[in-house]
């Protein structure tokens, strides 16, 4: 594994942590010493298993790193392995709910009602080649509730994107979560069981092209599927992708929003797919909306706090108000996101009544839904 | 048939004083049964009643104290919210929601428990076993 992540090539220079977002908020945490520590010193077994778990993985440390040392997969297969030999550990926020009801849908006879949301003013089809992954958003939505976070409102405007496009996508009844929360926090044998189970919910339902709005289902589906299952022959479309390629300067029209916008890179959708230009090329597209980058942006942009539901603490809360007002600082009236784990994290805090006096509220909307209420 | 798992989330005051005094004086209760008592229904959240079927239970019955009684304030409240958004979740996956179900009691009403227990077991054994269970237990205990 050291070789692989090219541990070895790494200088000690340091650069890593002193970019890393959970260090500087103040938590003893060093992914260079992490790396001393594997190579040289491993019978300090105890900081190596703290430290593992200890990461947001954002990435900011790989996109800063000299030597190119992959630390992102490095910590993915750290926690499997350690999940493997020594247990599940690390603080799973919500005292891993989300992370249990994940779990539940390894169940091969689930028959879920996910699609209860659906309303006559989008179109779907029962059936054909293109499919539209709606993931969890069902499930944020109620769980959420309390924090007023409508992820549902996403998958709603994507459909209604889709529509505009003239494509009638397929929504699965049955397709489960993608997993990347349990392969983040190392349980590997059940994301396995997800994938194998919603390839073959794909396939049942004769499924050629799978289109995704979150950039981490995509960033599973399309990286992760395919390396779990031999012979994996679907094209998975990241909607942003689609969005671009269809939408040309002079082809689509959207109605003017006289705004100041600003976005947030999401960790998956930029530095792990690096997608930086085609959100702001199609926030471009509507006219009169100004756009302000934020201080920390594209390739060096703040993480939103936390990953995969492991690890939100005080620390992860501090990253979450600095953000936002490096956010109000550029003088938008909304931020704008592409994750809608972005929008649960930086809404939580926003929400959170010992926050209060900090001057962080600020209204946060999805790329898709901004787009979406523009078109004519 | 392997027996049904019913786990009941029982308040340490009132509803286990029932239980106590329902177990003193020799009542019988359904042999399938487990019990896990706190110290308020205030104290389970969302996450422990969804692994509760994560690992395994068919039924949940949580047992509080009547909102009037609770010696903490608004626990059997939270008690309220946490079912309702829980069966919401259920909904979600598949699950009938009558595997979650909530009871309060006076801490003179030991029939009126045993009763709902009865009840409440026969009401599961009338549903099955429940088909979301996952197969591949890591983090379950073992049985």
């Amino acid at each position: 594994m050291i070789v692989e992540m090219s541990l070895y090539q790494c200088l000690e220079c340091g650069k890593c942590t002193a970019s890393c977002p959970r260090r500087l908020s103040g938590k003893e945490y060093s992914p260079r010493l992490l790396a001393h520590k594997v190579i040289s010193e491993r019978q300090d077994e105890a900081y190596i298993e703290n430290s593992v778990w200890e990461c947001l993985t954002c990435g900011l440390c790989r996109e800063r790193c000299p030597s190119g040392v992959d630390f992102n997969r490095f910590i993915m297969e750290m926690r499997a392995l350690l999940a493997d030999t020594k247990g599940l550990k690390g603080y799973r926020a919500h005292d891993g709910a989300i992370h249990s009801w994940m779990r539940m849908m390894t169940a091969p006879h689930l028959k879920q009602n996910r699609l209860d949301w659906l309303d006559p003013g989008i179109k779907v089809a029962s059936s054909g080649d293109v499919a539209f992954f709606t993931g969890c958003a069902p499930y944020f939505n109620v769980f959420f509730a309390g924090i007023d976070v409508d992820t549902l409102s996403i998958a709603r405007d994507s459909i209604r994107l889709l529509n505009f496009l003239d494509i009638k996508p397929v929504l699965l009844p049955n397709e489960r979560c993608c997993g990347h929360d349990l392969l983040w926090s190392g349980d590997i044998e059940n994301f396995e069981a997800l994938c194998r189970l919603n390839y073959t919910s794909f396939k049942d339902a004769g499924v050629k092209e799978i289109i995704v709005s979150c950039p981490e289902c995509f960033q599973v589906l399309s990286e992760h599927m395919p390396r779990i299952i031999t012979g994996f022959d679907i094209r998975v479309t990241l909607l942003l992708d689609l969005l671009q390629r269809e939408m040309q300067p002079g082809s689509t029209v959207f109605r003017p929003l006289k705004r100041k916008v600003t976005f947030q890179d999401p960790c998956r959708l930029g530095r792990m797919l690096n997608r930086y230009a085609g959100p702001r090329e199609l926030l471009g597209l509507i006219p009169e909306m100004e756009f302000q980058e934020m201080e920390h942006s594209g390739r060096g942009a703040l993480c939103c706090g936390n990953c995969g539901f492991i690890n939100c603490d005080a620390s992860s809360k501090q990253i979450q108000v600095q953000r936002l007002q490096e956010a109000r600082a550029t003088g938008a009236d909304f931020l704008v996101t592409a994750c809608p784990k972005c929008m649960i994290h930086l809404t939580c805090t926003i929400r959170d009544p010992l926050m209060h006096g900090k001057k962080i509220q600020m209204e946060i909307r999805d790329l898709v839904s901004v787009l979406a209420d523009q078109i004519e | 048939m392997e027996p049904l798992r019913i786990l009941g989330i029982c308040c340490n005051w009132s509803p286990f004083a029932c239980y106590n005094a329902a177990g003193m004086t020799g009542m019988s209760m359904p042999a399938n049964f487990h019990l896990i008592r706190v110290m308020c229904i205030g104290r389970i959240n969302q996450a422990l009643i969804l692994r509760a079927f994560e690992f395994g239970a068919d039924g949940v019955i949580l047992l509080e104290c009547t909102d009037e009684d609770c010696r903490y304030g608004p626990g059997p409240e939270v008690g309220h919210e946490n079912v309702h958004r829980v069966r919401r979740i259920l909904h979600l996956l598949g699950i009938r929601q009558e595997r979650l179900v909530e009871r309060t009691f006076g801490a003179h009403e030991k029939e009126k428990l045993v009763q709902t227990l009865w009840n409440f077991t026969k009401e599961m054994e009338k549903l099955g076993p429940l088909m979301a269970k996952n197969g591949r237990k890591r983090e379950a205990v073992k049985s």
